[in-house]
C-alpha cells in the first residue's frame, strides 16, 4: 500500500474539525495529497465534506487511505472504525497512545490486512507527491533515499541536511516512537527493496525495543539488496526512564545502542554515531 | 517507566502474588521481621546485585548498618532514597515474566526453571506467545508450567491485563513443593495508560525520590530528564530523538550534558512557562556553564518560539552563555527578535557549530 500512493490516492482525514486536524488538512493538500473527507461535525469545511464516521465518508468517496488526527485515548476507537470501513492504510500521529490499546489496533491491523502507521509519528510522505501527516515541507525533497524512522525530529534533521546536501527521500516513513505501533522497521524493508527510487535506505534508530534488531535479520534475509546506513541515538540514555518517546525505554542490555549496532553492522549496515558522519556517507554513495 | 520493586511487589501483592515479609526504611532502623535480611536499594534500574546494592545480613545491627550505607548512593543516574528490609526467602530459584509482545500483538511468556542474577530478561527473543485474553491465557497455561508456577503465572498475567503493564518480571521466584513466593519484581508500566489507571498515578506521584522524571512530566506536560547532576550543559530542545543524539554527540566530544529535554514547542500555546521551569531546574544544577538551545521547526512558528524564549530569559535570567540554533519556519524573523529582545543569546544556525560552541563554552 505505502509503494502503491499516488497523488490519485483518495485519503480521508478523521478529526478534520479540531484545531490541528484543520490546519494539517490544509498543509497535506498544498504538499498535494487528494483529500477526500473528513470525519467530524458533519458539513464542509475548507472545500472538504464531512462525515459523521469513516464508514460514511468511505462509502460516499471511495478513501482508502486515513490520517487520524484524534486524542490519543480515542485512537483505538478511531482506528478500529476505520479499518471497519475498509480503509487500507491508517496514518495515527497522536502521541500518548496507550500500549496496550495498540496491541488491539495492531491485531485489527493486521487480520483485516491493513497498513498501519504510527503512532506517535509525523506520518509518511513521497516527495514531490504527497504526504500523509506533517512530516515538514522544509526536509522533504525527492531523491534517492528511503528513510524509516522512530523519532520525528531526528528524521528532520537528517532530512533537512540531505536536502541542504542536494540529496533527497524517495519514501520517507516515521514508524513512530512508541513501542507498540502499526508497521516495524523490519517491514518496511521489502518496500525500499522494491521501490524502483529508492537506491539506499536510511534506519533511523533509538535505543529501546528490538525493532532494530529484527530489522538485522530482516536486512540479512533479504541478502542486504541496497546499502543500509543506520544511525541510533540514546547511547547516553538513563535507563529505566522512557526518553519522551515510550518506546525509547532500556531495561539492561536489551535495547541497547550497542547491540543494536552489532547486530545491523552484523547483518552489513553501516551504523554512524552523528548526523554529519550519516550524512557525509550518504554524499559518497 | 520501571517501578521500584517495593512498589512492583506492592502490585504483586495486590494480585494476591506472595512476597517475603519485610518492610520499607527511608533512613536507618532494625527489621522488625525476624531474620535473616536481603537489605536492598530502591532504585528503579537493574544492575543492583552486580553493583553491591543488594546485601544479606545476619543480624539486626548487620541490616542497619546496611541501610545506612546504601542510602544515598547512586545507581545508573538514581538516588537511593529509600531501602526494602526483607526476611530471606527460600525455595527453589525460578524465573517468571510477562512482557507485552509488540511484535506479536500480544503476550509473551518468559519462563526457566533456574533463576537468579545470572537471568537477566533477555527481550522478546524467545519465550511462548499468548494471546491478551485471561481466559486464554488461563487455559494455555497449565501446559507450560509446573503446577506451583501456573497461579502465580496466572494472575501475573492477569496483572498485566488489567493494570496496562509492559513486563512483569520476577526473578527469582522462589518456588516450594505446592506454593511460590516473589523475590523480586521487576514492573515496567506505560506512563500513556496513567491517565486511566489512577491507582498507579497515585503511586507514581506518592515516590518523588524514586520518579523525579515521570512526577515533572505529569505536573509540566513535557519531558525533562537529569541525566548527569553535575553536568554542565542544559539542553532546551525539542523531539525526543533529536534531543538524545545530542546528547549522545556531546558526550562523545567529552563534554558533561546536564539533562535530556523534550519540550514540545507545538503545545507552548503562547505561554512560556515550560521554558522558564526548563530554565530554573538547569539553574539549580551544581556546575551549569551553558545552555544550548535547539528547535527545529517543521510547524511551530519560530518567531512565537522567540518571542516566549525572550519572555522566559527576562523572568528568570541565566548567568551563562545561551547558544541557540533555530532552523525552519519564520527563522530570521525569530533571529531579530532574539537580537533586539535577548542580546545575550548566541544565534547559530548550523547544529554541527552550535554543539562545538555549547562544548567549548562548557569547558
Amino acid at each position: 500500500m505505502i509503494g502503491a500512493l499516488s497523488r490519485e490516492t483518495p485519503v480521508l482525514v478523521q478529526g478534520i474539525t479540531g484545531r490541528m486536524g484543520r490546519t494539517h488538512a490544509g498543509l497535506m493538500r498544498a504538499y498535494g495529497t487528494n483529500i477526500v473527507a473528513g470525519t467530524g461535525t458533519p458539513g464542509m469545511i475548507d472545500g472538504v465534506p464531512v462525515f459523521a464516521d469513516p464508514a460514511a465518508a468511505v462509502a460516499a468517496t471511495g478513501a482508502t487511505a486515513s490520517v487520524l488526527f484524534t486524542p490519543p485515548a480515542e485512537t483505538l476507537a478511531a482506528g478500529l472504525a476505520a479499518i471497519e470501513a475498509g480503509i487500507r492504510l491508517l496514518v495515527t500521529v497522536a502521541e500518548g497512545v496507550p500500549a496496550h490499546d495498540a496491541i488491539r489496533l495492531g491485531r485489527a491491523a493486521r487480520a483485516s490486512g491493513a497498513v498501519w502507521v504510527g503512532a506517535s509519528t509525523p506520518g509518511l510522505a513521497i516527495p514531490g507527491v504527497l504526504k500523509l501527516g506533517f512530516l515538514p515541507d522544509v526536509a522533504l525533497r525527492p531523491g534517492r533515499f528511503g528513510v524509516m524512522s522512530k523519532s520525528g525530529t531526528l528524521s528532520y534533521e537528517v532530512g533537512y541536511r540531505l536536502a541542504e546536501a542536494g540529496l533527497g527521500q524517495s519514501i520517507w516513513v516515521g514508524v513512530g516512537g512508541d513501542s507498540v505501533k502499526g508497521v516495524r522497521f523490519a517491514e518496511l524493508l521489502p518496500v525500499f527493496v522494491a521501490d524502483p527510487a529508492t537506491e539506499a535506505i536510511l534506519l533511523v534508530g533509538e535505543v529501546g525495543g528490538t525493532e532494530e534488531e529484527e530489522a538485522a535479520d530482516a536486512y540479512a534475509a533479504l541478502g542486504a539488496p541496497k546499502p543500509l546506513l543506520a544511525l541510533i541515538a540514546g547511547r547516553a540514555a538513563k535507563e529505566g526512564v522512557a526518553m519522551g518517546h515510550a518506546g525509547a525505554l532500556m531495561h539492561g542490555a536489551a535495547g541497547s545502542p550497542d547491540e543494536k549496532t552489532r547486530r545491523l553492522e552484523l547483518a552489513g549496515a553501516r551504523c554512524f554515531s552523528s548526523i554529519a558522519a550519516l550524512i557525509a556517507a550518504c554524499m559518497s554513495l | 517507566m520501571l517501578l521500584t520493586e517495593a512498589d512492583g511487589k506492592a502490585l504483586l501483592r495486590e494480585a494476591d502474588i506472595p512476597t517475603p515479609p519485610g518492610e520499607l526504611v527511608r533512613a536507618p532502623a532494625t527489621p522488625s521481621v525476624p531474620g535473616p535480611w536481603m537489605v536492598k536499594a530502591q532504585v528503579p534500574a537493574g544492575g543492583r546485585g552486580l553493583a553491591g546494592l543488594i546485601r544479606r545480613a545476619e543480624t539486626p545491627q548487620a541490616a542497619r548498618a546496611a541501610v545506612a550505607a546504601l542510602l544515598g548512593a547512586t545507581h545508573r543516574g538514581h538516588r537511593v532514597g529509600a531501602c526494602l528490609i526483607e526476611q530471606v526467602a527460600r525455595g527453589e530459584e525460578h524465573y517468571l515474566a510477562i512482557a507485552l509482545d509488540p511484535a506479536a500483538y500480544g503476550l509473551r511468556l518468559l519462563y526457566r526453571p533456574e533463576g537468579g542474577m545470572a537471568v537477566e530478561w533477555g527481550g522478546l527473543l524467545a519465550g511462548t506467545a499468548l494471546p491478551p485474553e485471561p481466559a486464554a491465557i488461563a487455559a494455555a497455561l497449565p501446559g507450560l508450567l509446573p503446577a506451583a508456577v501456573v497461579p502465580v503465572a496466572t494472575r501475573l498475567a492477569e496483572l498485566v491485563l488489567t493494570r496496562e503493564l509492559a513486563l512483569a518480571e520476577i526473578n527469582p521466584l522462589f518456588v516450594r513443593a505446592a506454593s511460590a513466593v516473589a523475590g523480586d519484581a521487576r514492573i515496567v508500566i506505560d506512563l500513556n495508560a496513567l491517565p486511566r489507571q489512577p491507582a498507579l498515578a497515585a503511586r507514581i506521584a506518592a515516590d518523588p525520590d524514586a520518579y523525579p522524571d515521570a512526577i515533572r512530566r505529569q505536573e509540566h506536560g513535557f519531558d525533562y530528564v537529569t541525566l548527569d547532576p553535575a553536568g554542565r550543559i542544559g539542553l532546551l530542545t525539542t523531539g525526543a530523538g533529536l534531543s538524545m543524539m545530542l546528547i549522545d554527540e556531546m558526550t562523545a566530544a567529552g563534554a558533561r550534558p546536564l539533562n535530556f529535554c523534550d519540550i514540545r514547542t507545538s503545545m507552548l500555546r503562547g505561554s512560556p512557562a515550560r521554558i522558564i521551569a526548563a530554565l530554573e531546574w538547569m539553574a539549580a544544577a551544581s556546575d551549569l556553564r551553558a545552555i544550548l538551545v535547539n528547535i527545529f521547526a517543521g510547524i511551530t512558528d519560530l518567531a512565537e518560539f522567540a518571542g516566549l524564549l525572550a519572555e522566559a530569559l527576562a523572568a528568570r535570567p541565566v548567568a551563562v552563555p545561551v547558544i541557540a540554533r533555530l532552523v525552519g519556519r519564520n527563522a530570521g524573523a525569530a533571529a531579530e527578535i532574539l537580537t533586539a529582545r535577548a542580546p545575550l543569546v548566541v544565534l547559530e544556525p548550523d547544529l554541527t557549530r552550535a554543539l562545538a560552541r555549547a562544548v567549548e563554552a562548557a569547558r
